[in-house]
């Protein structure tokens, strides 16, 4: 669960909402920025950018005259997410991490990630759906809660009660 | 020794004290200020605690020096709430009533202290051994329910809950607790049964979605799970 250096690798999982933006900044602000340059954990933000032909989701005619274009916009978005990224932890001074993107589908792909660097801790945002919507959609927070082989850090935006 | 142990707990507990409440004027803090790590009897909770004490103990660690600027620790039990009246599908005629005495209720409600005294004790030595600033609190209730509600008022930087690690045929799975009290000195026994957490690993799940804070669902080695 630690680098060669004797860190833990934390994980955070990044896409182009606000609820991604805020987990970053809160995860930076609390856990990194205070701490440099001797941070407590080993740094990976990934963003798993989708299958074109799954964000299509339909076939038929012109379906494939459509692919492209949809995967030059994901393409576009995954380079937005990177810059937007690097933006935030350059804005707090905090260095050396490592920005990722894969194609897949997000649960499965931070889950593969969480393996692969053998991460002691992964960091998602939250929609703060209802459950309907949770349900419909399906939650990436949730899946990665029950699934990810490490602790699951959910950060959600506080709702301030007027 | 143990009650020893039992009574510095609950005399550390902040069981009457109010939650500290910040003014809407004051800056939200960049450092991580305010932990709450909820325990209970299971030995996930525990891991829990222990996990963030080895991962997070220099967000913690206090020294005399900066002892103002450093963070705090809180260890929250919550009691479940002892029914006095239980009713149970037994017997002849089918439900089956008991009403509890007073006497059976002091000695449970005696029972739950000591078992939080224990708990308590013991969450902290744990964070003693590491130099961590640690309150303790004691709530009674529904546990995922109080919980959120405590969180809400501490105005809390992260939650940290235990996860059970279990699979989703037995996470909804229903499960009966059975609670059974012997009173020997009038040569007959009651059995409670009152109904445990209805999903197991509810709590964790519950305060992903109600939690008005950013949480950490810790989960327990493999080896802790089978």
């Amino acid at each position: 669960m630690a680098t060669g250096d004797g860190k833990s690798v934390m994980v955070v999982g990044v896409d182009d909402s606000e609820q991604s933006t805020y987990a970053l900044e809160w995860t930076l602000d609390r856990f990194f920025a205070p701490y440099a340059p001797n941070y407590p954990f080993k740094l990976f933000i990934v963003h798993a950018k989708p299958n074109a032909v799954s964000a299509v989701g339909l076939a038929g005619p012109g379906t494939a005259e459509v692919v492209p274009y949809v995967d030059a916009d994901l393409k576009h978005t995954a380079a937005k997410v990177v810059e937007k990224a690097k933006a935030i932890c350059q804005s707090r001074s905090v260095h050396g991490a490592v920005i990722e993107v894969f194609e897949g589908d997000a649960r499965n792909i931070l889950c593969e990630v969480v393996d692969k660097h053998h991460a002691s801790i992964l960091v998602v945002g939250s929609h703060g759906y209802g459950a309907i919507k949770r349900a419909v959609l399906g939650s990436t927070s949730d899946y990665c809660a029950h699934h990810a082989h490490c602790s699951v850090m959910i950060v959600k935006k506080p709702k301030i009660k007027v | 020794m143990a009650e020893e142990q039992a009574a510095t707990a609950m005399e550390t507990s902040a069981v009457e004290k109010q939650p500290e409440t910040t003014t809407e004027a004051e800056a939200p803090s960049l450092t991580t200020k305010r932990m709450v790590v909820a325990i209970d009897e299971s030995d996930s909770s525990f891991y829990a605690l222990q996990w963030v004490i080895d991962h997070f103990s220099n967000l913690l660690l206090t020294t005399a020096a900066a002892e103002a600027e450093s963070g705090m620790l809180t260890v929250i039990h919550v009691q479940s709430p002892f029914n006095h009246f239980a009713a149970f599908p037994a017997g002849p005629g089918g439900a089956t009533a008991v009403y509890a005495s007073s006497s059976m209720i002091e000695s449970v409600k005696k029972a739950q202290q000591e078992t939080s005294a224990a708990l308590l004790s013991r969450a902290l030595q744990m964070c003693r051994a590491k130099q961590i600033r640690t309150e303790t609190l004691v709530l009674e209730g529904e546990a995922k329910e109080m919980i959120c509600e405590a969180v809400e008022k501490m105005h809390v930087d992260l939650l940290v809950v235990g996860s059970r690690g279990l699979g989703k045929i037995k996470r909804y799975c229903i499960i009966n607790n059975f609670f059974l009290y012997i009173n020997l000195s009038a040569y007959y026994f009651v059995c409670f049964v009152r109904f445990g957490r209805a999903f197991l690993g509810s709590v964790s799940d519950y305060c992903a979605h109600h939690a008005n804070c950013p949480i950490l669902i810790v989960k327990p080695p493999k080896e802790m799970t089978k």
